[in-house]
C-alpha cells in the first residue's frame, strides 16, 4: 500500500541515507538498467512514485500498475501523463502507462506478457487467502522473466524504534529470511523460476546477522516462454478497471513522425535559403557601395558550434540554388541533414513524409520557395 | 464643494480591527451584504489554501477590494442610459447550485498533533463512510458537500507505528454559494475538472497538447486551450473562459543559441543571447514548471557541482541523468539562473540553475514581435472571428457535459453549468463627430476611423516649419529627398508653413548622427528629421536620448525602407507631417467636450525586464478645455521604490502647468490608470488614491478639486459578440456594457471602442475606484469614449483613452531609449508619439 511512509515515522535512532523506499526504487531502476525490460508491471503501485520514476527509463514501452485502491492511485496519476516537453520533441521510443484497480489473486488478461513485475513491499499486506492465490496469479498466469518481490525481514524489528509487532498496522505477517526464502523456493521451484535474495538497508555494524531490513527476492524464469502457447492457454475474463491511460508521443506514431520531418525540413530550408539570399544581396550590395554595412552576417566560425549546418553545406553537387524567384534547395540536401537523415533512414522515407506537406519542384527533385512574397515586406 | 475623507475607506484592513466595515446606513444596493459576509469568514479565507499548485496564491481577481460602497452616487445604480440597444452574447456561463446549497467548512485537529500533509489526510479519510468520497482537505480545513450530524465530531484513527490519534472534526462554517470561500472553492474543483479533461497547466491556463497547431517556419507549436475563471458578478456566479493559445517552442534553449550564433558576430554572441532570452519563460523538459530566465551564467556548465538538500555534491549532468535520466550532450553550454520569487516547500527561495538543452522557449521574443511575417501566421491560427470563438470556448462546455467523470464530480457537488452562453442587452453610445478647425467630419462609424475623411483638410493649430534640419545618410539620398518633396506637396493643405530643409549627409554611425545633431542645432530649430538606414536599436536610442535630455528638440526617425515604395510614398508622408506638428506642439483635431475645467490625467508604466532594474511611469495632463494640448512628465523608478512618489510630483507640476494656462485650477480630475497589474487594486486604492488627495490638499486650502480614479485594464478575458440575425459578429465601436459581467463590488464598466479587422475585439474594462465627481455614470461612460478619438498618431478610435496611450508611448520611450527624465522643456508637447 503506501509505501514509501513506512520509514519517514521512524526517524527516531535508524535512519537510513536516502531512504529505504528510495534505496528500493533504485533497487529496481538498476535492475531495469541492467536487463532493459520492455514491458514492466508494478503491482500495489500506491501512489504511483515507482511507475513515474521508471516511465523516465527510456528502454521501457509498456508501463503498468495495479493496486487494490484506487484512490490512492487516483491522487497522484496525473504526473504519469505526458508533458508539455514530450509533446514538443517526441521520444524515439513510444510508452504507454496504464493504472488497473483490481486485486493481485485475479487474473486478468491485460498483465500478460510483461518482462519485469514489481512487488515492493506488497505481500505482507494480504489475506492468507490472498496470499495463497498470487503465485498462481503472478508466477503461473502472468508469467514474466522476471518478478521482484520485497518484504521486511522481521529479524530487524528489534532496532526498529517504536515497533511491537508490525511495521505498519495493515500487514498481515512479517517474515524472517527463513520464512521467506522457504516461501519464495517453494513458489520458484513450483513455477520453474530460479530466486536469488538479496536486500536493502543495511544494519548498524555489529547487528550485521539480522539481515538486511528490507529483503528482497529476484526470480528469473528458467526457460523462454513459448508466447503463443502461454497465451492461448489463458482465455480468461478482464477483471480489472483501468482508471488511467495514457499514451506517449512518439516517433514510432507516423503522425508525431510526420510532423517531426516537415518541421524540420521546413525549418532548415528557410535557414538556407535566408543565407543563400543574404549571400546574393551582399554580392549584389558589394558591386553598388558601401562594403561597411553588413560584413560576415553569415559567416559562422565553428570552433565550438559545429552542427548540423557546417555539414550540410559541403557538397557542391547538392548546392541550392536560385532561378528568378524561386530558390530551389535539393532533397538531397536536406536528406544530407544529420537530422532529417535520422528521422527518416532512407530518401525514399523523406520523400513520403514530406509529399503534400511542402512545395515541391515538378519532377520532386528539390523543395521551392517564393521570394517574392518575402520582399514584401522589406 | 464637499470635503474629502483624506483616505478612501477600504474595507480589509486586518490590522485595524476597530474600523468598523462602513456598509451598515443604506440597505438597497447589491452585493452589500456580500461585503459583510467576507469580514465574518475572512480569517478562514486567508488560511484557505488548498492550493493547486506551488503554493503561491495571489488575488488575481482583487476580490477583496470594495469600492464600490465608498461612491455615493452610484449606490443604486451604475448604469448608463445612452445609446442604443443591442443584443449581446458573452463568454460566461452561469454556475448553478441546488437550492437551499451550502459548503460546509470543518477544521480539522489532530492530538497528538501530526505534522506531514499526506499523514494527515490518509489519517482523515480512513473515515470514507463518516466524511464520504466526496471532500475537498489540504490538511487542516475540509470541505464537504454535506452537513456531518455533529457539530464536533470525534474519530480514531491509527498510524503505521500503531499510535492511536484523535481527529476532532468542527464545523465552522456554513458557507453559502456567494461567499468568497465559495468562490475560492469553485475556482479549484474547476481547475481539478479541467485536468480531469487531461489539460495541461500551463501557468495559470490549461491547454490541450493532443492537438497542436504546428508552424514549422517558425518552429512554433500553438496549442488551443482555455483562460477560466469563477466569480461572483452582477447578478450571479459565472464562469468567464477564454478561449487561450500558448505558444510553444519545438527547440530548446541550446538549439536556439546555436541557431543564433549563426546569426551574429562572435563577440555580439553573448549579449544577443542576453538580449533574447532574458525575461523569457522557459519549460523544463523533465517536469512541467516554467521559470523565467533571469541570467545567463557563461562561466559555469553542466559538469558543475552543487549541493543537494542532503548534502552531498553532484553535477548537473549527473542528477539529471540519475533523476530524470536526462541526457545532457553538450557539456559546454552555459547554464540558466533563474530568480526564483515562489517559496519551494521549506526551501528558502534562491536562484535556480537551469540546464539550456533541458529548457523549451515558450512565448515569443521581442523580435519575433516584429517579425511582421511571423505574427501574421501566427494570427492565422490566433484571432479568431466571433462565431468561431464562440464555437471554441462552447467545446469546453461540451468537453465538461460529455466527461462522465467530470459530470460525477460537479454532481457530487451539487454544482452544475449552464448550457449557453449568456445573453443580455448593452447599449452602443452615439458615434462622435470630428471637428478640425470648422469642419465637421461625419464617418462610418462601424469602422471607426476617419484617415480618408480628414485627409488634407486644415489643421486646428498649425506648426511652421521654418527651420528643420533633414538628416540622412548617403545610400538614403534620393529617399530623403523625395520625402522632403512630398512633405511639400501634403503640408500647404493642412495649413501648415514649411521652408526647405536644412539637408546634411552623415556617416552611417551613431556617433556621425550625434556630432551633426550637436553642430547644426539652433535655438530656433523646429525639428531634427533622421532617415535611418535599418532599424538599429541602438542609433535611435542614442539619437533620442540626446535630443530629449542634453539638446531638447522635438525630432522624428524614419526608417528609410518605409518611405522606399512608391505607392504609399504620399500616404507616408502625410502621417509624418502630422506626426511632426504634434511634436512640435501643434494640433490636429478635437471632438466635442461638455464638461468644463476638467483636467484629465493618463498614466501608465514600463517595466524593464531587461535589466529588471527600474519601470518608468508616463504621465501626462490635459492642458485646455479641448483636450488637444497634453502636459507631460514621467517617473522613473528603481526596483523596490514605490511609484507613487513620483506621481505626487508629477500631478504638482501638471496643475501647476494647468494654471499657468488657464489662469486658475482645473475643478475637477480625471484619473485614467492604466498598467496595473492582476492583484495590485488594492495597493492602488490604499496607497495611491491617498496620495493624490494628499497631494491636491497641498495645492492650497481653499482648493478642494473633485477627484476620480478609473483604472483601465486593457487585458481582459471578457468578449462579447453581437448577434445580427442568425450570425455573431463584433459589437461595433461604442459598445457600453454596465451590468450582468460587470462587479457588484465595483463601480465598473467595459467599452469597445475600435474596431478590428479580424479576430475578435476586445473591450477595455474601467473600473472608477475613487469618484467624488457626482457625474453620473453615463457622464463618466461618454467621456471615456470621447477620449479614446483623441490619438493623435491614429486617425480613428483607440482601445483606451488617448492619455494612457500616450502615457503609454512616453514611458515606453524613456524606458526603452532614454533612460531618464527627458527635459521639462518639451513637457508641453507630443514630442514622444
Amino acid at each position: 500500500m503506501d509505501k514509501n511512509f513506512q520509514e519517514e515515522q521512524f526517524t527516531g535512532i535508524i535512519k537510513f541515507t536516502p531512504p529505504l523506499y528510495k534505496q528500493r526504487y533504485q533497487f529496481i531502476k538498476d535492475l531495469v538498467g541492467k536487463y532493459k525490460p520492455k514491458k514492466v508491471a508494478d503491482l500495489g503501485c500506491a501512489d504511483c512514485t515507482l511507475l513515474w520514476m521508471l516511465k523516465f527509463c527510456n528502454c521501457i514501452e509498456v508501463l503498468a500498475g495495479l493496486d487494490i485502491c484506487a484512490s490512492v492511485m487516483k491522487e497522484k496519476m496525473h504526473r504519469l501523463s505526458p508533458l508539455p516537453g514530450d509533446y514538443l520533441q517526441p521520444a524515439e521510443r513510444s510508452l504507454t502507462v496504464t493504472l488497473h484497480h483490481g486485486s493481485v489473486a485475479h487474473k486478468d488478461p491485460c498483465m500478460l506478457g510483461f518482462d519485469l513485475v514489481t512487488c515492493i513491499e506488497l505481500i505482507e499486506h494480504l489475506e492468507q487467502s490472498e496470499l495463497k492465490k498470487f503465485p498462481e496469479v503472478v508466477f503461473g498466469f502472468m508469467a514474466p522473466s522476471i518478478v521482484v518481490i520485497s518484504t521486511p525481514n522481521s529479524e530487524f524489528n528489534p532496532l526498529l524504534p517504536g515497533v511491537t509487532l508490525f511495521r505498519h498496522p495493515d500487514h498481515k505477517f512479517e517474515w524472517n529470511r527463513a520464512q521467506f526464502q522457504s516461501w519464495a523456493l517453494e513458489t520458484a521451484r513450483r513455477y520453474d523460476y530460479s530466486v536469488e535474495f538479496t536486500g536493502v538497508g543495511h544494519p548498524l555494524t555489529g547487528m550485521e546477522k539480522v539481515g538486511f531490513c528490507t529483503q528482497i527476492g529476484v526470480f528469473v524464469r528458467k526457460y523462454p516462454q513459448t508466447t503463443e502457447s502461454a497465451q492461448s492457454e489463458k482465455p480468461t475474463e478482464a477483471v480489472y478497471k483501468t482508471v488511467f491511460k495514457a499514451v506517449y508521443p512518439s516517433l514510432k506514431d507516423e503522425k508525431y513522425l510526420q510532423n517531426a520531418v516537415v518541421s524540420e525540413v521546413i525549418f532548415t530550408t528557410q535557414i538556407i535559403k535566408r543565407s543563400l539570399l543574404d549571400r546574393l544581396m551582399s554580392e549584389h550590395e558589394e558591386c553598388n557601395d558601401d562594403p561597411t554595412e553588413r560584413k560576415s552576417k553569415f559567416q559562422p566560425s565553428m570552433n565550438r558550434f559545429s552542427e548540423d549546418l557546417g555539414k550540410a553545406r559541403v557538397e557542391k553537387s547538392m548546392e541550392p540554388f536560385v532561378n528568378g524567384n524561386v530558390v530551389y534547395i535539393p532533397l538531397k540536401t536536406i536528406f544530407s541533414f544529420p537530422k532529417v537523415n535520422r528521422l527518416c533512414g532512407t530518401f525514399e522515407k523523406l520523400h513520403k513524409l514530406i509529399a503534400g506537406k511542402v512545395t515541391l519542384s515538378s519532377d520532386g527533385s528539390a523543395v521551392m520557395f517564393d521570394t517574392e512574397h518575402e520582399n514584401e515586406e522589406n | 464643494q464637499q470635503t474629502l475623507p483624506s483616505q478612501p475607506p477600504s474595507r480589509r484592513q486586518p490590522q485595524q480591527p476597530h474600523v468598523p466595515p462602513s456598509v451598515s446606513e443604506e440597505p438597497g444596493g447589491r452585493g452589500r451584504q456580500r461585503g459583510l459576509q467576507r469580514l465574518q469568514i475572512s480569517a478562514g479565507f486567508q488560511e484557505l489554501s488548498l492550493a493547486d499548485r506551488g503554493g503561491r496564491r495571489r488575488d488575481f481577481h482583487d476580490l477583496g477590494v470594495n469600492t464600490r460602497q465608498a461612491i455615493e452616487h452610484v449606490q443604486e445604480s451604475k448604469t448608463g442610459s445612452s445609446g442604443i440597444m443591442i443584443k449581446l452574447t458573452t463568454n460566461y456561463f452561469r454556475l448553478t447550485s441546488r437550492p437551499q446549497w451550502a459548503l460546509y467548512q470543518y477544521h480539522v485537529g489532530y492530538s497528538p498533533e501530526m505534522e506531514a500533509r499526506r499523514l494527515r489526510s490518509a489519517l482523515l479519510f480512513q473515515h470514507e463512510q463518516l466524511i464520504g468520497k466526496t471532500h475537498a482537505f489540504d490538511g487542516s480545513i475540509l470541505f464537504l458537500p454535506k452537513k456531518l450530524g455533529n457539530k464536533v465530531t470525534e474519530v480514531f484513527s491509527r498510524t503505521r507505528n500503531g499510535e492511536d490519534v484523535k481527529i476532532t472534526i468542527t464545523l465552522t462554517n456554513e458557507l453559502p454559494p456567494t461567499s468568497p470561500t465559495c468562490l475560492q472553492f469553485y475556482n479549484i474543483i474547476f481547475r481539478r475538472l479541467l485536468k480531469m479533461l487531461n489539460l495541461q497547466q500551463i501557468g495559470r491556463n490549461y491547454y490541450n497538447p493532443s492537438d497542436p497547431i504546428s508552424i514549422p517556419n517558425h518552429r512554433l507549436m500553438v496549442w488551443p486551450g482555455f483562460t477560466s475563471s469563477i466569480l461572483q458578478y452582477e447578478e450571479s456566479i459565472m464562469l468567464c473562459t477564454d478561449v487561450s493559445h500558448k505558444v510553444l517552442r519545438s527547440e530548446t534553449v541550446l538549439d536556439f543559441m546555436y541557431s543564433l550564433y549563426y546569426q551574429v558576430e562572435e563577440q555580439r554572441f553573448r549579449d544577443a543571447c542576453a538580449k533574447e532570452l532574458i525575461g523569457l519563460i522557459v519549460l523544463t523538459k523533465y517536469n512541467n514548471r516554467t521559470y523565467r530566465v533571469d541570467d545567463i551564467d557563461w562561466d559555469a556548465n553542466p559538469q558543475c557541482t552543487f549541493r543537494k538538500a542532503d548534502g552531498s555534491e553532484i553535477s548537473y549532468v549527473d542528477y539529471y541523468k540519475r533523476q530524470y535520466n536526462q541526457e545532457i550532450t553538450d557539456l559546454n553550454q552555459p547554464v540558466l539562473i533563474s530568480q526564483s520569487r515562489r517559496k519551494r516547500g521549506s526551501m528558502m527561495p534562491g536562484p535556480v540553475v537551469l540546464i539550456p538543452e533541458l529548457c523549451f522557449l515558450t512565448g515569443l521574443t521581442e523580435k519575433m514581435r516584429n517579425d511582421f511575417n511571423m505574427m501574421k501566421d501566427l494570427a492565422v491560427h490566433t484571432r479568431l472571428p466571433p462565431e468561431q470563438r464562440q464555437r471554441e470556448i462552447g467545446r469546453l462546455i461540451d468537453y465538461i457535459r460529455k466527461d462522465d467523470n467530470v459530470q460525477k464530480e460537479l454532481r457530487d457537488w451539487g454544482l452544475s453549468f449552464d448550457s449557453n452562453l449568456l445573453s443580455f442587452t448593452g447599449r452602443v453610445v452615439q458615434g462622435e463627430k470630428i471637428l478640425q478647425s470648422g469642419n465637421v467630419f461625419d464617418y462610418n462609424p462601424q469602422f471607426a476611423d476617419w484617415s480618408k475623411e480628414t485627409r488634407g483638410a486644415p489643421l486646428i493649430c498649425a506648426k511652421p516649419l521654418d527651420n528643420w534640419l533633414l538628416i540622412y545618410t548617403r545610400r538614403n539620398y534620393d529617399i530623403a529627398n523625395t520625402l522632403l518633396q512630398n512633405l511639400f506637396k501634403v503640408t500647404p493643405s493642412m495649413g501648415i508653413r514649411m521652408n526647405k530643409a536644412t539637408m546634411i549627409e552623415v556617416d552611417d554611425r551613431t556617433e556621425a548622427y550625434l556630432r551633426v545633431l550637436q553642430q547644426s542645432i539652433t535655438p530656433d530649430t523646429n525639428i531634427a528629421v533622421c532617415v535611418l538606414s535599418s532599424s538599429r536599436k541602438d542609433k535611435y536610442d542614442a539619437i533620442k536620448k540626446y535630443l530629449c535630455t542634453d539638446c531638447p528638440i522635438p525630432s522624428q526617425c524614419v526608417i528609410a525602407r518605409s518611405l522606399s515604395k512608391p505607392q504609399t510614398a504620399m500616404a507616408i508622408a502625410t502621417k509624418i507631417a502630422l506626426q511632426m506638428n504634434c511634436k512640435m506642439g501643434g494640433e490636429l483635431w478635437s471632438v466635442e467636450i461638455p464638461l468644463k475645467q476638467v483636467m484629465v490625467v493618463g498614466i501608465d508604466c514600463y517595466h524593464d525586464t531587461l535589466s529588471g532594474k527600474q519601470s518608468i511611469a508616463g504621465f501626462v495632463a490635459s492642458l485646455n478645455q479641448t483636450m488637444t494640448r497634453w502636459f507631460s512628465r514621467c517617473a522613473v523608478q528603481s526596483r523596490g521604490q514605490e511609484l507613487v512618489d513620483g506621481l505626487k510630483a508629477c500631478l504638482q507640476t501638471a496643475l501647476r502647468d494647468w494654471y499657468k494656462w488657464n489662469k486658475y485650477l482645473p475643478s475637477r480630475i480625471i484619473v485614467y490608470r492604466d498598467g496595473v497589474g492582476d492583484g495590485q487594486l488594492n495597493t492602488l486604492v490604499n496607497y495611491e488614491v491617498p496620495q493624490f488627495l494628499d497631494c491636491l490638499k497641498s495645492v492650497g486650502k481653499d482648493y478642494n478639486p473633485r477627484l476620480t480614479v478609473i483604472v483601465v485594464k486593457k487585458r481582459v478575458n471578457t468578449r462579447f459578440f453581437a448577434q445580427s440575425g442568425g450570425a455573431l459578429k463584433n459589437p461595433p465601436p461604442g459598445t457600453v456594457v454596465d451590468v450582468e459581467v460587470t462587479r457588484p463590488e465595483w463601480y465598473d464598466f467595459f467599452i469597445v471602442s475600435q474596431a478590428v479587422r479580424n479576430g475578435c475585439v476586445a473591450p477595455t474594462h474601467y473600473n472608477v475606484i475613487y469618484d467624488t465627481s457626482k457625474l453620473k455614470p453615463d457622464h463618466i461612460q461618454r467621456l471615456t469614449y470621447k477620449l479614446c478619438h483623441m490619438y493623435y498618431n491614429w486617425s480613428g478610435v483607440i482601445r483606451v483613452p488617448a492619455p494612457c496611450q500616450y502615457a503609454h508611448k512616453l514611458a515606453f520611450l524613456v524606458g526603452q531609449s532614454v533612460h531618464r527624465e527627458p527635459n521639462l522643456l518639451l513637457s508641453d508637447r507630443l514630442y514622444y508619439l
